[in-house]
């Protein structure tokens, strides 16, 4: 039998080398490499030998066959997959409904149903070459049409809460809400072409995120809890919101790749993390989900491994500036210079992370540009505030009820109240908070890391975006970065983004108090259960050691 | 600065003896608890064939001796560390307990010109003077008005702001220094530091008034509100009766957890629902206090009119004032109508659900025990000489059945604020609680016991305060109770 | 006696449906529905959009009108997507077409309606979770009843003494010490590897690591065991014991007064068989109406222990019911705890009048 038709995978781009040469030159760091490289479709161990080293991400332990694993992880009610909200509905549909392409936790990208993709020069075209050999666990093989429909149903913006049509970028027509007509090609069984109007380089990490699983061609809509079709190597066996859901190997299902354990458990223990330590002192789960301030070193205390990412993900207190007073930027102004992000840092989350500079973009980001410090007065920050006639003004700060957001908004109250500023905090459960969050005049929102430095910027500071919680609407920002997004050269693009940052600074528009480092802990003898900068659990990769 | 130490230098003499004192007592306890299990009796005077009186030992009397002695010293090792807290008041010598016994000077102060006076005058004091028969009403009566007087006195016993951060003090443990005190600061966290770096010293003293500012409050509104329903409907019966204790049961089928999630949420107080319960509810007091002057003063009609003019004058405004808020947009119409010149005080909306709930759930109760009582006294000859005599109703029930059945009513009152702080820290427990910063006790032991693995100092202190304060108030109701069946 | 019962179920079923209406009308004001709404649509509704989805989803009608739909008495909703054509009602199933559902579907039908939050079946969910929570029940009345009797008696039997204050000390120090507050300190003492007993055991080599008990009973809902069962139900009967203990000893000590133990006393009777054969029973009448009251009063510990514990019973899904604004679990939540209140209330009633021969109902 011949072998299938692959091509293969591109060793070098042009755009690729010249990374290379910048990472060399330093200007680039190791991640950003990888992530840049690996979206243009160089594999980790081009992008690797490009730059002289030996790949690090591919060193992903083997472990034995069998066993069960039990995760700690909010179960909630599953829904269409583009309509995900909470990477933890990825985690537990990722055993069933695969994606496209897998983020590392080095910052590179490797394909899962896809076996390679190539761009053009200016990355307005993408050549996605589908893995051949891969099956629906109902028996159909799985194509290019697959592929093509997901594309298809991603595209389409009229569906409520459908978060991929945003991530899709210029291959939804603005008129129609649907694809752009020619943007979804199908060449041949195993290939289909992507066809952009514009550069786009966040394609890729588009689909990588959680949103974007694969469903089979016939059943794009549905909830994978309704039939249980999918590329991988598990399915449902029990679901319960809440509580628990258990996933077992599909038997007689004929998987692609490699997956070791038997069966994986989901356990819903709360939001509480005192629970989930006392849940892991009873032996009740493997792995966490996510272990935050003190508990990080509790469980390390009891014999648990640790494994940390760091991140660009944050707790931006902002400012909504349709509403008084933050429409006023002294107000804003003095806010920021009363607030010693320092302190925050310690009290909010333990010091666990990296002290922000409220803008929003992270030292770990390609981008970035370093800013002289800001300074922390306050008495000149109670100066500002009287001279902008708000001396008396009471600040609500509003904040979601959990460990993160409550103290890290404690922390900024008392920041203020030391300046001599009135401050009252009001506090909100989960299922109230989100209804809202958009339009609070002064709050804080929990937002995940992103792979470029751009992709948050256009995501929440251009003006009119969706996720716009700041109403901030600058039209310097916003030329500014579409000029940005046009730049594949980090240096050069670092000089836009100075001048972004500095206008997130200037205009005050929001606290951007740490980069937080995020940690996980499991149970010695778990393999591959690394923390994920984006909260992934890929349950085809864990295992337990021989 | 120098970290303290727990016992500082009256340590090494008064903690041998507390420690003894302590031993002496569990010892002598348990040898009671042994030896009248094992049928042994305390001992007894014998006459004896010579008309001597002797008194015969038994073990059981000298383990009570024992504890008596034991009870004694502590006590005053106690009292040494009071004295030499407040004496030697520098606390790097006295350590944290003396620093905090220096810093509760005006409790004690307080607390003994109380009892000295009470005790001097018990004759004359009426029930309460009774109390100080019973020891056990005594511990109780002195428990509360500890935390009474905490409360009161708080800004002048705390050391540090309820909110206020200081950087480097998270989660530090008793007797941490500051890293940098200001100038006239108290340089030291006597119980260390919360997860935010506040002093849990100061949080506790604080949320002494905070829980002391709701729960009795709350408490004698349920009972405003359930006495002026359970006269009525006990003394007159029929239809009135059963309609009200209908709608009694009604809430007190309701499990008191369910209605807590669903009145206290931001959806329900957005909707404007505290501020309809609180213009039902409140209405009671006035008219209980207008009914009172009415029914007391309707033959002397100038006294009457003053009387009830200025109750409706005042309590009106007051309660205008509390279920309005014009200020406030989000409110249903009717709730901002009331002028903002003469809006007094505006209360927070969740402080205000908070308090309606409370007052919703406990009156139903009041009322059943007040309608018992009342069907229990109606027969009595007084009430029939009232009658004959032509008194109004509500004179009879007002004035001479709701003074007699005082007794079992304050003994309630005093069980039922301590459930009431029970209920609050439920409420604080479940994150519905008044604010998010508050100091109360139920919201701070929440808020540590996520870490009391590590931490126990935090969520520790608000805990025993809680169980000091409702165990006061249980003996204090138990010593009531015993007190007033001797009647 | 018929009729005193009869007449006691019809106040009941009134009690019931006017407590449902309330919750009824709570969980369904407006601001409610604009959180379900978004919680189940997306959070980034427009407020037209919330109205639209309310009446796509049934929530638009009258609040009377589907209240009836709830108890069944008026026909469920039925209409057709404007959007998709698609027909959707209360009670059309999935897949089925609208002419073969049922027009009724509510309470009185047998149906508890649907669950948002959990996607499913109200009535799937409810039953098992009573379960956990009746095996928890179970074992805290199996602890708490016969101590809290034990205590009674013996504080009652001689009131005054020694033995009588310390034990009724320690009643009230019970009560005084609610659930959020022992449980805590119970985990801390026995069930942290860090602190309390467990490292001392672990040090004197009595324990192989781990923890003495298990501060999470998730384990128990499969399999009860003497590890993972005990602080939990340690924590519910420690604050209901004291209640109990302390009406135990009040009726005791009354007993003790009376005449025929007097006699009995005094005929040379012993104090132990005085005890035993006299007074015990008539002592534990009073007790008997307060333990059946105390269900009701053990629920909300019952959800603090469940949250506590991570016990996902009865407790724990009224918690995430009520703050999820899941309207048809927690009305049937609702309609549980209710009924409970209320059966327990009637059987104490019932069984005082059995216990008391002085008592007869006319």
């Amino acid at each position: 039998m011949n072998a299938p038709t692959t091509r293969a995978r591109p060793t070098s781009h042009p755009a690729a080398e010249m990374y290379a040469r910048e990472y060399k030159a330093g200007q680039l760091s190791r991640r950003e490499f990888l992530v840049r490289s690996t979206a243009l479709g160089l594999s980790a161990a081009a992008a690797y030998s490009l730059i002289g080293l030996k790949p690090a991400m591919a060193q992903r332990a083997t472990p034995s066959m069998g066993g069960s694993l039990r995760i700690q992880q909010g179960v909630l009610a599953l829904k269409d997959p583009r309509t995900y909200d909470w990477s933890e509905m990825g985690n537990v549909s990722r055993g069933l409904l695969e994606y496209l392409v897998e983020y590392n936790r080095d910052g590179s990208f490797s394909g899962m149903l896809l076996e390679g993709w190539e761009t053009n020069a200016d990355v307005t075209q993408y050549t996605l070459r589908v893995r051949p050999g891969v099956t629906w666990n109902n028996g159909d093989a799985f194509t290019a049409e697959d592929v093509a429909a997901n594309f298809t149903a991603w595209c389409d913006s009229t569906v409520e809460g459908n978060s991929m049509a945003a991530r899709m970028g210029g291959l939804v027509d603005a008129d129609t809400g649907q694809a752009r007509a020619g943007g979804i090609v199908v060449v041949d069984d195993l290939t289909v072409q992507i066809n952009l109007p514009t550069p786009d380089i966040t394609l890729v990490p588009g689909m990588a995120d959680y949103p974007a699983a694969i469903q089979h061609r016939d059943l794009i809509g549905t909830n994978p809890l309704d039939h249980n079709v999918g590329t991988g190597a598990y399915r449902f066996a029990d679901y319960q919101v809440g509580i628990s859901a258990r996933l077992e190997r599909t038997p007689d299902h004929n998987y692609w790749g490699n997956a070791y354990l038997d069966d994986v458990t989901f356990i819903d223990l709360g939001t509480d993390p005192a629970a989930w330590f006392a849940a892991a002192e009873a032996g009740e789960f493997d792995l966490t989900y996510q272990t935050v301030g003190e508990f990080v070193d509790l469980f390390s205390a009891v014999g648990w491994e640790r494994s940390d990412a760091t991140t660009g993900a944050t707790l931006a207190v902002r400012f909504n500036q349709l509403n008084a007073p933050y429409d006023n930027v002294e107000v804003r102004r003095a806010i920021l210079e009363a607030v010693d992000l320092n302190v925050v840092l310690e009290l909010g989350i333990n010091g666990q992370g990296t002290t922000g500079e409220n803008h929003h973009v992270c030292p770990i980001h390609p981008e970035y540009a370093e800013l002289p410090p800001m300074t922390v007065d306050k008495a000149a920050a109670m100066a500002r505030l009287q001279a902008a006639g708000h001396g008396d003004t009471d600040f609500t700060l509003i904040s979601l009820d959990d460990g993160l957001g409550r103290f890290t908004c404690d922390a900024v109250a008392a920041q203020m109240r030391d300046a001599g500023m009135t401050v009252t905090r009001e506090v909100l459960p989960g299922s109230t908070f989100w209804n809202d969050w958009l339009n609070y005049p002064f709050s804080a929102t929990e937002w995940n890391h992103r792979e470029l430095g751009v992709q948050i910027l256009n995501l929440a500071y251009r003006s009119g975006v969706a996720w716009n919680e700041t109403a901030f609407s600058n039209a310097e920002f916003d030329s500014l970065l579409d000029q940005a997004n046009g730049i594949q050269d980090a240096d050069a693009r670092r000089e836009v983004m100075a001048r972004l940052q500095q206008i997130m600074q200037e205009e005050a528009v929001t606290i951007v108090p740490y980069w937080r480092s995020l940690f996980r802990h499991y149970r010695p003898g778990v393999v591959n259960a690394d923390m994920h900068p984006k909260f992934e659990i890929n349950i085809h990769h864990l295992g337990l050691s021989a | 600065m120098e970290p303290l130490t727990w016992s500082g230098d009256l340590g090494p003499f008064l903690n041998p003896v507390l420690a003894l004192s302590a031993a002496l007592f569990a010892a002598g306890f348990v040898a009671n608890f042994a030896l009248s299990l094992a049928g042994l009796r305390p001992g007894e005077m014998v006459v004896n064939a010579d008309r001597t009186l002797t008194f015969r030992r038994t073990p059981v009397d000298l383990a009570v001796a024992a504890m008596k002695v034991a009870t004694l010293v502590f006590v005053l090792g106690v009292l040494g560390y009071v004295l030499g807290g407040m004496i030697l008041a520098d606390p790097l010598r006295t350590g944290i307990l003396g620093g905090i016994a220096a810093r509760l000077t005006p409790v004690w102060l307080s607390l003994a010109l109380l009892f000295g006076l009470s005790i001097a005058l018990k004759r004359r004091l009426g029930l309460y003077g009774k109390l100080f028969d019973s020891p056990i009403g005594m511990i109780g009566l002195g428990l509360v008005i500890f935390w009474v007087f905490s409360a009161v006195f708080s800004g002048m016993i705390a050391t540090h702001g309820a909110i206020s951060v200081i950087s480097g003090m998270r989660n530090e443990v008793p007797g941490t220094p500051l890293p940098s005190p200001a100038e006239g600061q108290y340089a030291w966290y006597l119980l260390g530091g919360d997860a935010l770096g506040r002093d849990v010293f100061s949080r506790v003293i604080y949320g002494a008034f905070e829980v002391l500012k709701i729960a009795p409050l709350a408490t004698l509104f349920a009972f405003m509100v359930g006495i002026t329903l359970g006269l009525p409907a006990g003394y007159f019966g029929g239809r009135l009766d059963t309609i009200i204790t209908f709608l009694a049961n009604l809430v007190l089928a309701f499990p008191v957890i369910l209605l807590f999630y669903l009145l206290v949420t931001p959806e329900i107080v957005a909707a404007g629902i505290p501020n309809y319960l609180s213009m039902v509810l409140f209405i009671f007091p006035i008219i209980f206090m207008v009914v009172l002057f009415n029914s007391r003063f309707r033959t002397d009609p100038p006294r009457r009119n003053l009387l009830v003019g200025a109750t409706v004058i005042l309590g009106g405004l007051a309660y205008l004032s509390l279920i309005s808020n014009p200020s406030d947009p989000e409110l249903p119409l009717l709730f901002r109508l009331w002028p903002e010149v003469l809006d007094l005080f505006d209360v927070p909306g969740n402080l205000l659900i908070v308090f309606v709930s409370v007052v919703f759930v406990n009156s139903p109760t009041v009322f059943r025990i007040v309608r018992g009582i009342v069907l229990d006294i109606k027969t009595r000859d007084y009430v029939a000489a009232g009658q004959t005599r032509g008194e109004g109703p509500w004179y009879i029930m007002l004035w001479e059945m709701l003074p007699n059945a005082r007794g079992p009513l304050i003994v309630d009152f005093c069980l039922r604020i301590g459930y009431t702080t029970i209920l609050l820290g439920t409420l604080g427990f479940f994150g519905l609680g008044v604010s998010p910063e508050s100091p109360d006790w139920g919201s701070t032991i929440n808020e540590g016991r996520r870490l009391l693995t590590i931490y126990p100092h935090p969520a520790l202190p608000p805990a025993l305060a809680l169980m000091s304060l409702v165990l006061g108030l249980n003996l204090l109701a138990d010593g009531l109770r015993e007190e007033s069946l001797k009647d | 006696m018929a009729f005193f019962i009869l007449r006691r179920v019809g106040v009941m079923a009134l009690t019931a449906l006017c407590l449902t209406f309330v919750v009824f009308f709570l969980t369904n004001l407006a601001p409610n529905l604009e959180k379900l709404a978004k919680t189940q649509g997306n959070a980034r509704m427009s407020d037209a959009e919330v109205i639209s989805w309310l009446d796509r989803n049934g929530y638009g009608g009258p609040l009377v009108q589907r209240y009836g739909e709830w108890l069944g008495v008026v026909p469920g909703w039925l209409r057709e997507d404007p959007v998709t054509g698609e027909w959707r009602g209360r009670c059309l199933a999935r897949d089925q077409a609208p002419e073969d559902a049922p027009r009724f579907c509510g309470l009185l039908q047998g149906d508890l309606g649907y669950s948002t939050v959990s996607a499913d079946e109200v009535s799937n969910i409810i039953g098992g979770r009573l379960q956990l929570t009746g095996i928890l029940m179970f074992w805290a009345f199996a602890v708490m009843v016969p101590s809290a009797l034990l205590v009674g008696v013996l504080a009652g039997m001689r009131e005054g003494s020694r033995l009588d204050r310390s034990l009724s000390t320690f009643s009230i120090a019970s009560t005084a010490t609610p659930e959020y507050v022992s449980g805590v300190i119970l985990i801390v003492l026995l069930a942290s590897s860090q602190i309390g007993l467990s490292p001392l055991l672990v040090e004197w080599g009595w324990l192989d690591g781990g923890t003495l008990f298990l501060g999470s009973a998730r384990s128990a809902m499969d399999d009860v065991t003497f590890w993972n069962f005990t602080l939990p139900v340690l924590t519910i009967a420690l604050y209901g014991m004291g209640y109990i203990a302390r009406m135990t000893r009040a009726s005791m000590a009354e007993v003790m007064t009376a005449q025929y133990i007097r006699t009995a006393r005094l005929k040379g009777v012993s104090f132990r068989n005085i005890v035993i054969k006299h007074a015990l029973r008539n002592a534990l009448i009073a007790p008997f109406t307060v333990i059946m009251l105390q269900f009701p009063w053990l629920l909300t510990g019952v959800v603090i222990v469940e949250t506590l514990f991570n016990y996902n019973g009865f407790g724990w899904t009224l918690v995430q019911a009520a703050s999820n604004n899941d309207i048809e679990l927690l009305l049937a939540c609702s309609i549980v705890a209710v009924l409970v209140v209320l059966v327990t209330q009637l059987i104490s009633d019932i069984g005082y009048v059995f216990l008391n021969p002085r008592i007869r109902i006319t």
